[in-house]
């Protein structure tokens, strides 16, 4: 059952990140620079939650995913343990500057990963709902316009029409367009291909290099938040989180393919750290996944699709370190549909007090208007008090 | 545009700048259908299109031993061994070994020298239906599986290409299909008895069959139904690395493309959405002919291809028509495939074109050469890219690492800015370093382009270059709708 493991650097060429920077104040539009920043790391393929922050304290785990707990997690607090892959973070949260909720997600439980990701970026209240993503409707009511560095827009920036992407390219034979050029190209164009031209001839002056790693993107991206003008969002997306086989590796609980990735959210983090520097007082950072996985291992030292997950925080803003979580437990009559860890606070909520600590913006406001959900309860308290 | 080539847009890649333009245009669709498939492309920049040489399309045996070849080579470089640990041997190896960059350079040529342009742009159609990732050792297997899987199968039923992309080794690794074990198999039961021995049921090839590749979640299945689709899919598949002793062992043959390890799969019959499907190997073809002919697979695929060959919003009736066709001649493809393709040449819409679709036009219809040879595939050229270099910067390729959904064909995903910045690029590159044979005019000339093409490309000025990036980026040359 062996399976060719891919070194971490491969790994990392192959996994390709992609940033998004967002929410470039418009000059003479803004009503001033937003108190904070906020960069969302999307972690696609689901991840699984009791893996990344394992409840030890709880009997169950043990009797029930021994295979594929990491032994060598390092000790929160009684109840809950860290991943060993997680040390920068382990850094943060012992100085009081990273959190993570537990039994956690958004309302979502049907397991399909294209559903999920669309109900995590959308924000909507079902699946493919909406057009716009719940950042880039956040950034509408700051007003402030997004851009992402990207080859696409993400739905989750998704928003106002002024939102914009950018992703430096490398064509050999080609230089950046000139802007009379990609104008007069733009006049031949029909409203929504227009303005995108527009947009071309618009930023054709610049020219940048932009990493293309996770970590130096963090960076990239830190640094960039931290300027006078600066944006006020960003979004990473990682991938692979989907880890049905080899989890762990066989004889290494603390190896394996969850191991490699959560070791590209540590340095993504670490990025943020180094890139933000003074600016990291007034930062928050959080990660967000379609769903947990579940409890039991599968039989290919991995686990499959589940609803509960865990949400990870960083940055200067947090009030102080923990795990919040109304803990559900682990035994068969606790989880969810018998098989997943049950979700008891909505990750939506967290969401939310990202938004209200770093654009501030009131929590109903963004309840109603971001999360189309005006009852959305507030969990600001928990993390920022 | 004309007729010929407003067609040639929507359903094919255009026609080179040196290829007879049909008549007939119905006709030219069955011809297409049926036309030979050979891999065209050149040994070098200035030779003649000829076909790909044998050696450099190893079948899936040879591919096995290559990557085998690979990782002993790989173990000997981390030891130190054999001088294998200096970067011209690890070079060599790579090269040698691994068909990757061969097959993404043999799609790229065959797509710009290819005498069948239609079965060409079905076959990245259901390339993109059926996604397999680059993850693990699936690299070694994505060519195989789109020209065996999908291209050689154009012209046969829904089921048999279903049932032949499902068995793949890339599709059974790219969705971890080859480590599931049924939890009553043999394999599970011996396994239970050994400490921290690993062998069990994984959902995933189960659940995207279902979800993704036949009746979609519209159909309302449930979880139950997903892991009776994961028990059927037990125990297909076999890991490409394992020694041919053990693989004979497990399967009783040396046929990657057919290796069941009974061993590994689960008794009984299982249910699937209410089907009751028989144990053994011949359960995965009962399932799969269940799913092909289900009205919800039908209803979800018809939707796709009227989406991304007909119109950006295709209409009911559109719709309705593929289904119906479908349902006539039992899911026969061909038959398919021919409604779609006079819809699309019937509908008077401008249809959205994928970007690596517009680069392969772009190329086409200039006559440039904007792919290296065969005989260059790994060496350095000052002007022409690698080809998965020139896939990165294009935002679009078979051979990414991306999720089984694939790309989407909705036009919107797409509308972005650094997107199009892309195409500037692209169609600068390729005039600059292509050795473009035709001109901005003479090709407007030749594809009979319209008036507010010649205007906007009149409007830039008398540059060749700033005239030629003006047509490849017009409405009318990717394919959106004018002012």
């Amino acid at each position: 059952m062996s399976k060719l493991i891919p070194g971490r650097r491969n790994l990392l060429k192959a996994g390709a990140a992609s940033l998004f920077l967002a929410g470039v104040p418009i000059a003479g539009l803004a009503k001033g620079k937003p108190p904070g920043s906020i960069s969302v790391i999307i972690l696609e393929g689901g991840m699984d939650g009791l893996a990344t922050i394992p409840p030890i304290g709880d009997p169950d785990l043990m009797r029930m995913r021994k295979a594929i707990s990491p032994e060598g997690y390092l000790p929160l607090n009684d109840f809950f343990g860290l991943h060993p892959s997680l040390k920068f973070y382990a850094q943060l949260m012992a100085r009081g500057h990273a959190s993570a909720v537990h039994a956690t997600a958004f309302p979502y439980t049907k397991r399909s990963h294209f559903e999920g990701q669309n109900m995590i970026e959308g924000g909507g209240l079902s699946p493919f709902s909406e057009k716009t993503g719940w950042l880039g409707r956040a950034l509408d009511l700051a007003d402030v316009a997004g851009r992402s560095l990207s080859l696409d827009m993400p739905l989750i920036l998704r928003g106002h029409h002024e939102n914009d992407n950018f992703y430096p390219a490398s064509i050999r034979g080609s230089s950046r367009p000139k802007a009379n050029l990609v104008n007069m190209i733009a006049m031949g164009h029909k409203m929504d291909a227009a303005q995108i031209f527009t947009k071309i001839a618009r930023k054709s002056e610049e020219n940048v290099r932009v990493p293309r790693d996770p970590a130096s993107l963090a960076t990239y991206a830190g640094r960039a938040m931290a300027e006078a003008d600066g944006p006020v969002a960003s979004v990473i997306r990682v991938n692979n989180f989907d880890t049905h086989a080899n989890q762990v590796e066989e004889g290494n609980t603390d190896a394996g393919r969850l191991a490699r990735q959560l070791v590209v959210v540590d340095d993504v983090i670490a990025g943020y750290r180094r890139g933000l520097g003074k600016a990291w007082d007034d930062a928050i950072i959080l990660t967000l996944t379609e769903f947990g996985r579940t409890v039991a291992v599968n039989g290919t030292w991995g686990t499959d699709h589940g609803y509960g997950s865990v949400g990870l925080l960083a940055g200067g803003t947090l009030s102080g370190s923990g795990v919040i979580a109304d803990w559900p437990g682990l035994s068969k009559k606790d989880q969810f549909e018998k098989r997943d860890l049950m979700a008891t606070i909505d990750y939506r909520s967290v969401c939310a007090a990202c938004l209200e600590k770093a654009l501030g913006i009131d929590h109903d406001l963004i309840a109603s208007q971001v999360f189309l959900q005006p009852d959305l309860p507030r969990v600001f308290d928990h993390l920022f008090a | 545009m004309n007729n010929q080539f407003t067609m040639a847009q929507k359903i094919g890649l255009m026609f080179r700048y040196d290829e007879d333009v049909p008549q007939d245009m119905e006709g030219w669709i069955e011809q297409q259908l049926q036309a030979p498939s050979p891999a065209l492309g050149i040994a070098k920049t200035g030779a003649s299109v000829t076909e790909w040489p044998d050696e450099l399309q190893p079948n899936l045996a040879k591919r096995a031993g290559m990557w085998r070849r690979y990782r002993a080579l790989k173990k000997q470089q981390r030891e130190g061994k054999n001088g294998q640990d200096t970067e011209a041997a690890r070079q060599a190896n790579r090269h040698e070994n691994l068909m990757q960059e061969k097959d993404e350079h043999k799609f790229v040529q065959r797509n710009a020298y290819g005498a069948d342009q239609v079965k060409l742009r079905l076959t990245s159609f259901w390339a993109n239906h059926f996604t397999i990732g680059n993850t693990f050792d699936t690299g070694q297997l994505i060519g195989h599986a789109i020209d065996e899987g999908i291209l050689a199968k154009l012209n046969g039923s829904f089921a048999d290409m279903l049932y032949g992309i499902t068995t793949h080794p890339g599709m059974l690794t790219y969705l971890d299909n080859v480590w599931s074990a049924g939890e009553r198999s043999e394999e599970a039961k011996n396994c239970r008895r050994k400490p921290d021995c690993q062998a069990g049921l994984n959902d995933n090839l189960g659940r995207e069959l279902l979800e993704l590749h036949t009746v979609s979640v519209s159909a309302g299945y449930s979880e139950n139904d997903i892991r009776a689709a994961a028990q059927v899919l037990a125990g297909w598949g076999i890991d490409l690395g394992e020694e041919l002793s053990t693989m004979r062992k497990r399967t009783g043959g040396n046929n990657h493309w057919n290796a069941y390890k009974k061993q590994w799969a689960e008794p009984g019959p299982k249910k699937v959405m209410g089907q009751t499907i028989y144990a053994g190997r011949s359960g995965l073809r009962q399932l799969t002919d269940f799913l092909a002919s289900h009205d919800h697979t039908i209803n979800h695929i018809s939707i796709k291809l009227c989406q991304h060959f007909v119109s950006d919003s295709p209409t009911k009736a559109q719709i309705e028509s593929i289904k119906s066709v479908w349902h006539q001649s039992n899911g026969d493809l061909h038959a398919i495939h021919t409604q779609v393709l006079k819809l699309a040449i019937n509908a008077p819409d401008a249809k959205f074109l994928w970007p690596m679709t517009w680069l392969f036009q772009v190329v086409r219809l200039s006559g440039a050469t904007y792919f290296k040879g065969w005989e260059n595939t790994h060496n350095y050229n000052n002007k022409l890219m690698h080809t998965k270099k020139v896939f990165e910067e294009l935002g679009q390729s078979f051979w990414s690492l991306r999720q089984p959904d694939g790309y989407s064909n909705d036009k919107a995903e797409w509308l972005s800015a650094e997107m199009f910045e892309r195409r500037v690029r692209f169609a600068e590159a390729i005039y600059v370093n292509g050795g473009t044979r035709r001109s901005a005019n003479k090709i407007m000339d030749r594809i009979g382009a319209a008036e507010q093409t010649r205007a906007l490309v009149a409007s830039v000025g008398p540059s060749p270059k700033d005239q030629f990036i003006t047509l490849m980026c017009s409405p009318e040359l990717m394919g959106l709708e004018y002012v």
